[in-house]
């Protein structure tokens, strides 16, 4: 079995000292931050991405990856404790989780949502090592028409699958599309919109407009509304769910999984929506329905599961196709093109050893997530005594220092701040700032895919609808529109989103 | 026509006015053909379709059936108007490269002022005193060094929050300060001066 030598690579890759080591970093990291209210896996890698330039790219990709699904682990801890996201994909646990921990169950919710995590973790790390390698297969044939018509599907896709309005997330990815243009072109040497500036004439850096999005305007929005929070950091025990927990949690579990699986791997997908979805799922097919949102151990285990398994499989268009499909996996790719990798198909055949070490390091960092979340609880809870006016400062440091290391200049400080602004704006006018972030990471490539495309075909769009597979994912972008826009599904959207 | 909904007012101006914005600074590269695109051909594209969905949002402004007031933040007008004449003036007067230092200075400093007034036009006060704490720190990293860069914007980011305790903030401002000499100096081993430069 060829699977299995890939995954022996993997493996041995992984388990070095120096990757092991990194990977640890990484799921530390995450769990911290997934843990702290107020910030994301988004702007830690943001912060963390010049510091990778210094790491191999195993791993550096290694260490980041496991941020992410860390983050998926100690958010859940957060939600259940203080009624809090500790991160954006574990919104839903809230619902569930806190009224569990209301009850004296915090030890169950906490326990249940680890080991649920976990296996979701291990069944999607193997989905991605038996899908990415045929998916990479179909990709290779691409040509340009192809690759334009998957932007295309993956920017609607990630529209379709936002929150709020179409319009605005539509006009939000062009916005972005648009700044990713400024800079210098490649086919003709001009530099566009850069006013004369010489910092502009590479590009507004993507690590600016993600943190100063991501980072700076969160802090504020976070400083703007007060509150309090309760939060139970009584000693939480009885950790090891019962039988019947176990019992009543399984089916939940298998069907987070399941969907948080194939969600990842839409593009627009990712841990976020998995959970959405799992929940208001698990909601209709519970025969006791009524339990929800007043402890039902249902609500953490599913939505747990999913976050963690979408946050994986959102890996695999990434691998294969080189497509980002939420702003995470954008800065993976920002973190690929800072060592130099072309992120595509050709990644899995040039570079075995970081394709299938990165996945068996998933397997590894997920084992460790649970190691840590479930004995060393009590020192992710004394975190959340910290008050957020001391942690605030804290991370505003190390975003600064992370942004001025990218080419140890002012400009780029400034710049995140600027964005900060902007950022805070699109919050208080209802814009989402991710599918900008999609656009602005695809906007030269679509560029580049389009001219060439149109060269080949000497000028005729016809192109785009000619080849079939071009033709099928421009049809279901549109099928996708349509739906979206059609009054029945979008009165099921609006609810499920306040649902949930 | 009444205005029911002031975010997509808002939202609706802004497409139009990058998606315009875009089209007209492109129009001075060259537009190429279909065949072979020029570096203005998709930014134009682009420009245009934002600003058609502009209109649709701002359009959306006058039927839509969700209430919200046109003041969606806080906004000062008088700040941006300060902040652009400042910061035109500031462009204008570049100093060359072989100017004085003290002109240098000065001419930072205007466009500091510039910068600040641009932030300090929108949001609350945590806003504009926590990002120009960031753009301070940006600017003095390289002068002041790490330490003393990193206890402006800490001192600075804190003081825009709530509730400042100076012991606290004094406390966090160490703690920090021996973290990231070790951690990025000597760990990581990011080229920026601990103490300022012309003490090393």
């Amino acid at each position: 079995m060829e699977l299995f030598t890939n995954l022996g690579l993997g493996f041995s890759v992984a388990l070095s000292f120096q990757n092991l080591f990194y990977c640890f970093m990484g799921v530390i990291l995450g769990t911290l931050i997934g843990v702290l209210p107020g910030i994301g896996p988004v702007a830690t890698i943001a912060m963390l991405l010049p510091v990778t330039f210094t790491l191999n790219p195993t791993s550096a990709l290694i260490m980041l990856a496991g941020i992410y699904y860390g983050a998926q682990y100690g958010g859940s801890t957060t939600s259940i404790l203080v009624n809090l996201p500790g991160e954006s994909a574990s919104v839903v646990t809230c619902i569930d989780g806190y009224q569990m921990a209301r009850q004296g169950r915090a030890g169950a919710a906490l326990g249940i949502s680890a080991l649920g995590s976990f296996f979701a973790g291990c069944v999607s790390t193997v989905i991605i090592a038996l899908f990415a390698p045929p998916l990479a297969e179909v990709a290779l044939k691409f040509g340009p028409a192809e690759y334009f018509s998957l932007m295309v599907l993956g920017l609607i896709a990630a529209t379709v699958l936002a929150s709020g309005s179409l319009v605005k997330a539509i006009a939000m990815v062009i916005l972005g599309l648009l700044l990713g243009l400024v800079g210098t072109d490649v086919n003709s040497g001009v530099a566009r919109f850069a006013f004369g500036v010489s910092e502009l004439s590479d590009g507004i850096g993507f690590v600016s407009v993600a943190m100063g999005v991501f980072g700076f305007a969160e802090i504020i929005n976070n400083l703007e509304q007060k509150g309090s929070r309760e939060v139970f950091t009584k000693k939480v025990t009885g950790l090891l769910p019962t039988w019947q927990d176990i019992k009543d949690c399984t089916p939940s579990v298998l069907r987070g999984t399941a969907l948080g699986s194939f969600l990842g791997i839409l593009p627009g997908g990712g841990a976020l929506l998995a959970s959405f979805a799992a929940y208001t799922l698990e909601k209709k097919v519970s025969k006791n329905s009524a339990n929800f949102g007043k402890g039902a151990i249902q609500g953490v285990a599913a939505p747990e599961s999913a976050n963690n398994a979408g946050a994986q499989t959102s890996f695999i268009p990434l691998l294969t196709l080189g497509i980002p499909s939420n702003p995470v996996m954008a800065l993976m790719i920002g973190a690929m093109m800072i060592q130099g990798i072309a992120p595509g198909p050709q990644v899995m055949t040039e570079r075995p050893q970081l394709f299938w070490g990165m996945i068996a390091s998933m397997w590894i960092g997920n084992l460790m997530l649970v190691v840590l979340n479930l004995p060393l609880i009590g020192m992710w809870i004394k975190l959340l005594t910290i008050p957020y006016r001391m942690l605030y400062p804290a991370i505003l440091l190390f975003c600064c220092v992370g942004v001025y290391s990218l080419s140890n200049s002012p400009f780029d400080v400034m710049q995140t701040a600027v964005f900060g602004v902007v950022g805070y704006i699109w919050v208080k006018l209802e814009c989402e700032p991710a599918p900008l972030i999609l656009g602005f990471i695809l906007g030269p490539l679509m560029e580049e895919n389009l001219r060439r495309a149109m060269l080949l075909s000497r000028g005729d769009p016809l192109v785009f609808f000619q080849r079939p597979i071009s033709l099928t994912m421009l049809l279901i972008a549109a099928f996708l529109l349509v739906i979206v826009v059609a009054p029945t599904v979008r009165k099921k959207r609006a609810e499920a989103f306040v649902e949930a | 026509m009444k205005i029911t909904n002031g975010k997509d007012f808002w939202a609706g101006l802004m497409f139009i006015g990058f998606g315009l914005g875009f089209m007209i600074v492109a129009n001075n590269y060259a537009m190429g053909t279909a065949v072979r695109m020029g570096p203005a051909y998709f930014p134009t594209v682009l420009g245009g379709m934002l600003a058609v969905l502009g209109a649709a949002v701002l359009f959306r402004a006058f039927v839509s059936k969700i209430p919200h007031p046109l003041a969606v933040f806080p906004f000062r007008l008088w700040f941006v108007v300060g902040g652009l004449v400042l910061g035109v003036f500031a462009f204008y007067t570049q100093v060359p490269r072989d100017g004085g230092e003290v002109e240098k200075i000065a001419h930072e400093l205007l466009s500091g002022v510039a910068i600040g007034l641009l932030f300090a036009a929108f949001g609350p006060r945590s806003l504009w005193v926590i990002l120009v704490s960031v753009v301070v720190f940006g600017y003095m990293l390289k002068p002041l060094g790490l330490v003393l860069a990193a206890g402006l914007l800490i001192f600075g980011s804190s003081w825009g929050g709530h509730e400042f305790k100076p012991k606290e903030v004094t406390f966090l401002f160490v703690a920090l300060a021996i973290f990231s000499v070790f951690a990025f100096v000597k760990g990581l081993g990011l080229p920026m001066n601990i103490w300022p430069a012309f003490l090393e």
